[in-house]
């Protein structure tokens, strides 16, 4: 394989033009989507998530319910034509529901679920194009979703994904370096600096985890400050939107009065 | 199907669709369509790709949303595939378009879904003209698969619709075919004399074919026959009459819905898959003046379609070329 394509040249520039720790391009869509109580688009480079959450409203079945607390419920959901080659995931499919069992333990530190006993929130995850870094978009989007729909959070959640080539430590691989190389996500609680979720399919290094730990909570800083700022212009938008038509059915009233 | 009414909501419904002169809830005469809005290209990985609307206020939500993509795989003529290309197509809902359903429910909805739109589809009478590779060797075989990601009545026609528009954006890549022939020397390798003009020779000529992508600068051509792509119409039926675009609300509230798929090509009209969804009976006479009605929306449904697909080529292509000469 002499075309072999090379991860990190020696100008310190990666195949997609990035340098070591830049992140793709995240654009983050908070508009209502279908009837979701909160709904999340967003995308980091290629990799497109949409989120929809729904709740907390009483679960479907007897069942589901805690006494307690409010119960979870993550549904993934890959679209077949998201990855290069075509692949259609069911519903039991194991990855799928090892996805979702990572997602909804990612977040039940983080929800404040006792608000809410015997009622269910339901986060349904759609993976609309992949490339690299789809649990840390699954992650960020599920966050944005929940408090696009009002749902009490002790944090935001921001997840990251890091590797290493030989020695240097990388950011928000794409799947071509996820491919190559060992490879962690992890997901911070950027105002405490706790973390709720690190995970890891690869084999790393001892000596190198550290690195890239340190790295990627760094960068989640920076990706808590774009969420926050897109959280700030919907809710912006929203108060605007509402004060104009508070002000309207004041001017009637007025008119009314005279 | 859809969300439940009580009984005096579907009468009011009806009350009003029956009623003279008719009304609906959001003020559309009883043949009118909501605002469609579609867009081609969507999906970056697939050979063609739309996602359409119906009902969506800009930005606002609460409209029915379904995203179609295609894609090509090649396949072995005789291990699976069919001689000439063949079509697969499967919808899949998102939970979030029907929230209130249980994951049974949900399989078998789409299921339902799927069978309506693969059987209309995937009929020998619409193959496109170019989805051969290599004549009894190599072909395509097309997946269309459909997301159905919010449903705020009349999924259907939206199912039809975006499933055109994707096929109408699929580009076929240009393939050469390449045969392997064994030298004829080595076939007379006995030293016999052997007279190659002879009609009796029944040896088997080995030879192996195999195909190669052309290289060329553009992704390659659209489907064969993608005028013919059918549009569908579905009627809703309150007896005596019947509307269009049905919200959730109406459609929880009609009892019957007549669903037809035409597709117009220069040869003529035809009527390619035909459904009666709900319970209850209806007579020949409705039907037949039902697919007489139909034919006129579906026509009207197919010009305007095909306008909005042209100027998304033209967008595209403008917009493509344009980025090309900034580079």
């Amino acid at each position: 394989m002499g075309s072999r394509v090379e991860i990190l040249n020696e100008g310190g520039f990666r195949s997609d033009g990035r340098r070591q720790y830049e992140l793709r391009e995240v654009t983050i869509d908070l508009s209502q989507q279908g009837q979701a109580d909160g709904a999340a688009v967003i995308t980091h480079g290629l990799t497109r998530v949409m989120v929809s959450v729904f709740g907390p409203r009483e679960a479907k079945s007897r069942s589901q319910t805690i006494h307690d607390r409010a119960n979870i419920n993550v549904e993934v959901a890959i679209s077949p034509f998201s990855a290069g080659e075509r692949r259609k995931r069911s519903r039991g499919d194991k990855r799928i529901l090892e996805m979702a069992a990572t997602i909804k333990s990612t977040f039940e530190p983080v929800v404040q679920t006792t608000l809410y006993p015997r009622s269910q929130i339901d986060v349904f995850v759609q993976v609309l194009q992949q490339d690299g870094g789809v649990l840390q978009a699954c992650i960020n989007a599920t966050t944005l979703a929940l408090v696009n729909a009002g749902i009490p959070l002790l944090d935001f959640v921001c997840a990251v994904s890091g590797g290493v080539y030989s020695t240097s430590p990388m950011l928000d691989l794409s799947l071509l370096e996820e491919n190559d190389l060992p490879n962690l996500t992890v997901a911070v609680m950027p105002k405490t600096g706790k973390f709720t979720l690190a995970t890891m399919e690869t084999r790393l290094h001892v000596d190198r985890f550290e690195d890239i730990f340190k790295l990627v909570c760094s960068a989640s800083q920076a990706l808590h400050q774009e969420m926050k700022d897109a959280v700030r212009v919907r809710t912006t938008s929203l108060v605007t939107a509402m004060g104009t038509i508070q002000s309207n059915v004041g001017g009637d009233m007025m008119m009314d009065e005279s | 199907m859809a969300i439940s009414l009580s009984k005096a909501e579907k009468s009011y419904i009806q009350a009003g669709i029956v009623g003279d002169p008719p009304h609906r809830s959001d003020g559309r005469a009883l043949h009118d369509f909501r605002t469609v809005a579609l867009e081609t290209g969507v999906a970056p990985l697939s050979n063609g790709s739309a996602r359409l609307t119906i009902g969506t206020v800009l930005r606002g939500g609460g409209g029915t949303e379904v995203l179609a993509a295609t894609k090509l795989e090649v396949e072995d003529v005789k291990v699976s595939g069919v001689d000439g290309g063949r079509i697969v197509c499967s919808v899949t809902c998102s939970p979030a378009a029907y929230p209130h359903l249980s994951s049974g429910a949900l399989e078998d909805l789409q299921y339902d879904m799927t069978t309506i739109v693969d059987q209309t589809l995937s009929h020998p009478s619409l193959r496109p003209s170019n989805l051969s590779i290599v004549k009894g060797q190599k072909s395509w075989l097309l997946n269309l698969d459909l997301v159905v990601l919010s449903d705020a009545g009349n999924v259907h026609d939206a199912l039809f619709m975006a499933a055109r528009a994707a096929l109408w954006d699929t580009k076929v890549p240009r393939t050469l075919s390449i045969e392997y022939k064994a030298a004829a020397a080595n076939r007379n390798a006995g030293g016999m004399e052997i007279d190659d003009a002879s009609g009796l020779d029944t040896r088997q000529q080995p030879s192996i074919a195999d195909f190669g992508l052309h290289d060329f600068w553009d992704e390659g051509e659209p489907l064969g026959g993608r005028e013919a792509w059918p549009v569908s119409v579905t009627l809703n039926l309150i007896s005596p009459i019947h509307y269009l675009d049905a919200s959730a609300q109406e459609e929880a509230a009609t009892p019957l819905r007549l669903l037809q798929a035409f597709s117009f090509s220069p040869s003529g009209t035809s009527l390619q898959g035909m459904r009666v969804l709900g319970v209850g009976e209806l007579d020949a006479k409705t039907v037949k003046q039902g697919i007489e009605d139909g034919e006129k929306y579906a026509r009207e449904i197919y010009t305007a379609l095909n306008a909005k697909l042209k100027d998304e080529d033209v967008r595209r292509n403008q917009k493509a070329s344009y980025r090309f000469a900034r580079r």
